[in-house]
């Protein structure tokens, strides 16, 4: 035997025929056990709704493997839990694939065929690297460690926002235990397996193959020479292999064995999750078919089976825990709260061998893992959460479907029924004459063209707000000015427009939501445009997103890229810089859900301001509290609102004097929080149109007003 | 087990309407038409008994009014009644409320309810008399105004309370089958979404010509209606002025105002 073919991995050696039978019935059985585990999880989630995915297998496994290998969406906003798990997954993902070599030449290749590579530079290098991967396993594990242990981060703690202390769901300790085993037991094996090499290479130290290239395993060969030390013998060093080996290989099958009952599955339900990511899940909320009887979710299996699996994928990460305005505020929800309930629910209801009767299906009330209404009105659709998500979990479609449920039963605050009728009614939320949208253009010194009646280059889509409200009618009066003063050829809809529909369909009213959308398509369809611009966010995400489902494509951009491109062409001009120091708040509908972040942003700078970032901006916007519909439900008294925390996080820019807004429902909000905040007379809430507005209109304000 | 619900689809004003020609209603263009608040208090009434009762009990909506009134009635189908009644016929135009009243007892004769609600009154003609004249025409016992209810489908009588003035709170027995009027805040009326709107399109509504009650065109219209509407209009603006000035300017023109006003009427 040459040199090189004797310099290979010590497997069973000095093992008796007994021992190594006994391993591979150990090994079978946890591969057994694995087997049925993920039997009962697939059987879980084939017991929710169907759902056919849009879009190619292959094309979704690229972009799932895109995710885990760069690790992009767990660096984000804590690239410290990052990169340790980052330590965790390659060290752990190196050391399997080590062992499964092992495997594919000793159990397969070279029984079957004779194939042997497992020996000489090719096990050194391997070893060296598998010795530096268990260094890195270990180091990731021992920052997890230290951060669950001693940073005491709050997004870590899981007391509910939504449950009292002393309710037997309120902080869930089992949670906790099982991270500390989850993480023990991978440091335990990592370490064991040094041990387990130190005291192999003690015990063989007489043989050249094995001792004169122990520093091939460095770590290893560190620990040999620590229990050399301390006076550790090949007799000895053999008896402690020998044992060691056994609990090595027996907590190794155990992990295994547990992966589908555990948190350990994560390793495959967060990799599914992100392989079924929808990128437009809170952007376009799922129709219900016209077939299907019931509406939204009451039972567990209403959730399709790409739901279910989402509830699986949770890390308990608590980003998106951190993230919701909701739980910001002390509201009775946390996005990560909902899913660990539903999760929970499933994992009693749905994993048994037979299905539960429906009535224990029911995930509507205050059991533990069921969500209660409180929690669900609570949501602002905001999609903080889902945008934050490293999993692809997709929140904010399982809280509508849960309120479509709500909806039907009529179980929601008595002002938002109000207001739902009224909108049937009137076709807007303030119950004003339909008659009267467009009133608002006769105070006016010009014609606002009717696009049913005239064909014209840009409609405008106006919204509720901006139509009805009477701050946000200046603005409109303002918009109108500019467009007509940068010759862009526009016109709207007068009454023909309806309410978009956008948070009739996030409060859970897909009824009406279907008739607003049907009605505005027509309207639409009935008059001659080019492309249609919106100056409320909330119509732009559905018109963009949504009404494609209901026959409605259209071209359609939010007014700041209008705005924009009519600076670009020379139409509009900047006569004064404005000069002032400002803070611009990204609008949910307009960041978050369409991306629209620079846009607002470039316009800024070509007026002159100086734009100071909030810490929580773009992607990480706070949303105002209006969304989700909650514009239409009282704020319980006393709480703070969303809005007043976000403006408390304004005021602490030294010298702040505008706070900029992009949305008719922003500027309602945040007027309202700079008063009851106390910050009147500190600094003004103004739309980007008004500031746009103040630099170019210089040559009007010269002439006598 | 049976209960008759007479429902209204009222009609409320836009903004800026118009009088018709004839000057004794308003055009009906600057109408927006809804079912009768009070209404939406006695259909979940009944909706709430027959869904607490063991025994089944029928919910039947009756209407009368011309073919845009199933728009209400399903409302009411979609809030959880059975069935829908409309009667409709051109020579119902111009009736009174005791002229609908006869109309409603002949619904009642026909379909032989256990109890009969109504609104207390509708919210565009304010009579407050459909209900307890269609009693009247039955021979039925009533009561108005009716704030708590209980009563189980079947029973001979019926227990509810009305709320007198100075808080004091009147609770009577009456034998069924009776007339009741119900008063807004009985309950708290369920939301109907449009999805339970649109599946009500599949519950019936049956439409009954006057012949199917045993009704002529005498009975109803003008020709069977005790008043007429002789015009409707909006009265002169009243003349509102704020006083200003310290006390004594005001007290001076106060007194300047009011012999100004004795002198006018004298």
């Amino acid at each position: 035997m040459s040199r090189t073919d004797a310099v290979t991995r010590i497997l069973f050696e000095a093992f008796s025929t007994v021992e190594v039978r006994l391993f591979y019935v150990l090994g079978y059985a946890a591969i057994a056990v694995f087997g049925y585990g993920v039997y009962v999880q697939i059987r879980k989630y084939r017991r929710g709704a169907t759902l056919a995915l849009e879009g190619g297998l292959w094309t979704r496994f690229g972009a799932m493997l895109g995710a885990v290998l760069s690790h992009r969406t767990i660096d984000r906003r804590d690239r410290a839990a990052g990169g340790a798990h980052r330590l965790i997954f390659y060290g752990f993902m190196l050391l399997f694939a080590g062992t499964a070599t092992i495997t594919l030449e000793y159990d397969i290749l070279e029984p079957l065929f004779g194939i042997r590579f497992w020996h000489g530079e090719f096990y050194l290098v391997f070893s060296l690297i598998l010795d530096i991967a268990g260094v890195a396993l270990i180091a990731g594990l021992l920052y997890m460690m230290y951060r669950r242990g001693w940073m005491r981060l709050p997004k870590l703690d899981y007391a509910r926002p939504d449950r009292a202390p002393g309710d037997p769901d309120f902080n869930r300790p089992q949670y906790r235990r099982e991270d500390w085993a989850f993480l023990s037991i991978l440091v335990i094996i990592a370490f064991t397996g040094y041990v387990l090499e130190a005291s192999r290479l003690i015990w063989l130290q007489d043989r050249a193959d094995v001792w004169d290239t122990r520093w091939w395993s460095p770590v290893g060969a560190l620990f040999a020479e620590g229990l050399s030390a301390l006076g550790l013998g090949p007799q000895g060093g053999g008896l402690l292999r020998h044992g060691l080996w056994w609990f090595h290989g027996l907590i190794a099958l155990l992990l295994i064995a547990l992966i589908p009952f555990t948190k350990v599955k994560h390793i495959f339900t967060a990799a599914a999750s992100l392989m079924v990511r929808d990128p437009l899940a809170s952007q376009r909320l799922p129709r219900v078919p016209e077939s299907q009887e019931q509406v939204g979710a009451a039972k567990i299996t209403d959730f399709n089976w790409k739901q279910l699996l989402n509830l699986d994928a949770c890390t308990k990460c608590g980003r998106c825990h951190e993230a919701c305005p909701a739980r910001a505020v002390g509201a009775p929800l946390s996005p990560r709260d909902v899913i660990l309930s539903l999760r929970e629910f499933a994992k009693g209801a749905l994993e048994s061998g037979t299905l539960p009767a429906a009535a224990e299906l029911d995930i509507h009330g205050k059991a533990p893992g069921q969500v209660a209404m409180e929690t669900l009105w609570s949501c602002r659709t905001c999609m903080a959460c889902v945008e934050i998500c490293p999993v692809a979990v997709e929140h904010v479609p399982i809280i509508v479907q849960m309120r479509r449920k709500l909806v039907e039963d009529g179980a929601m605050d008595p002002l938002l029924t109000k207001t739902l009728q009224t909108i049937h009614k009137t076709g807007n939320s303030f119950g004003e004459s339909k008659r009267k949208r467009g009133a608002w253009s006769k105070a006016l010194p010009f014609a606002v063209k009717d696009a049913r009646k005239e064909p014209v280059d840009v409609l405008w889509f106006v919204g509720d707000y901006a139509s009805f409200d009477p701050r946000n009618q200046k603005v409109s009066q303002v918009f109108a000015t500019l467009l007509r003063e940068a010759g862009v050829d526009f016109g709207i809809l007068y009454d023909g427009e309806s309410n978009a529909g956008n948070d009739v369909r996030r409060v859970g009213e897909e009824g009406l939501y279907e008739v607003l959308a049907a009605a505005n398509v027509s309207a639409l369809s009935s008059a001659s445009f080019k492309s249609i611009v919106t100056t409320d966010p909330h119509s732009f995400n559905t018109i963009r997103n949504e009404y494609p489902d209901f026959g409605g494509k259209y071209e359609i951009q939010h007014y700041t890229t209008l705005l924009k491109q009519l600076f670009a062409e020379g139409r509009l001009q900047v006569a004064q810089p404005l000069k002032y120091r400002v803070t611009f708040h990204d609008p949910c509908h307009l960041g978050r859900f369409n991306k629209g972040y620079e846009a607002p942003r470039e316009l800024l700078k070509l007026l002159g301001c100086e734009l100071v970032e909030m810490g929580r901006c773009r992607a990480n916007s706070f949303c105002c509290g209006a969304g989700g519909g909650r514009i239409w439900i009282p704020d319980p008294v006393g709480a703070e609102k969303p809005a007043q925390n976000r403006i408390k996080e304004a005021a602490a820019i030294p010298g702040l004097e505008v706070y900029v807004v992009s949305c008719p429902k922003d500027l309602t909000m945040f007027e309202d929080a700079v008063k009851t905040t106390g910050n009147e007379g500190k600094f003004v809430v103004k739309e980007l149109i008004e500031l746009v507005r103040e630099a170019t209109a210089v040559r009007t304000e010269a002439a006598p007003a | 087990m049976k209960i008759l619900v007479a429902v209204k689809q009222v009609a409320a004003l836009d903004e800026d309407f118009e009088i018709r020609a004839d000057g004794r209603d308003v055009e009906a263009d600057f109408l927006i038409r809804d079912l009768n608040e009070w209404d939406d208090f006695s259909v979940e009434e009944a909706v709430k008994i027959k869904e607490a009762s063991a025994d089944p009990v029928e919910v039947v909506v009756a209407s009368v009014g011309p073919d845009d009134v199933d728009e209400s009635l399903r409302k009411c189908l979609a809030k959880g009644a059975d069935r829908a009644l409309r009667v409709w016929d051109a020579a119902i135009e111009g009736s009174d409320s005791i002229a609908i009243a006869r109309v409603l007892a002949a619904i009642a004769r026909r379909e032989a309810p256990d109890m009969l609600f109504a609104g207390v009154q509708s919210s565009d003609q304010s009579f407050a008399s459909t209900g307890i004249a269609a009693a009247g025409l039955l021979g039925w016992p009533h009561a108005a105004v009716v704030s708590a209810l209980t009563y189980a489908p079947g029973a001979k009588s019926a227990v509810f309370r009305r709320e007198l003035e100075g808080g004091l709170l009147h609770e009577v027995e009456i034998q069924c089958p009776a007339v009741l009027t119900i008063q807004l805040g009985i309950n708290t009326p369920r939301y109907a979404s449009l999805r339970s709107i649109k599946q009500a399109a599949a519950k019936p509504i049956e439409v009954l010509s006057l012949a199917d009650i045993a009704l002529g065109a005498g009975d109803v219209g003008e020709a069977g209606s005790l008043s007429r509407v002789r015009r409707m209009y909006i009265p002169d603006k009243g003349r509102a002025q704020l006083i200003e000035g310290d006390a004594a300017q005001q007290a001076a023109r106060l007194a300047e105002i009011i012999r100004e006003f004795k002198g006018a009427q004298a």
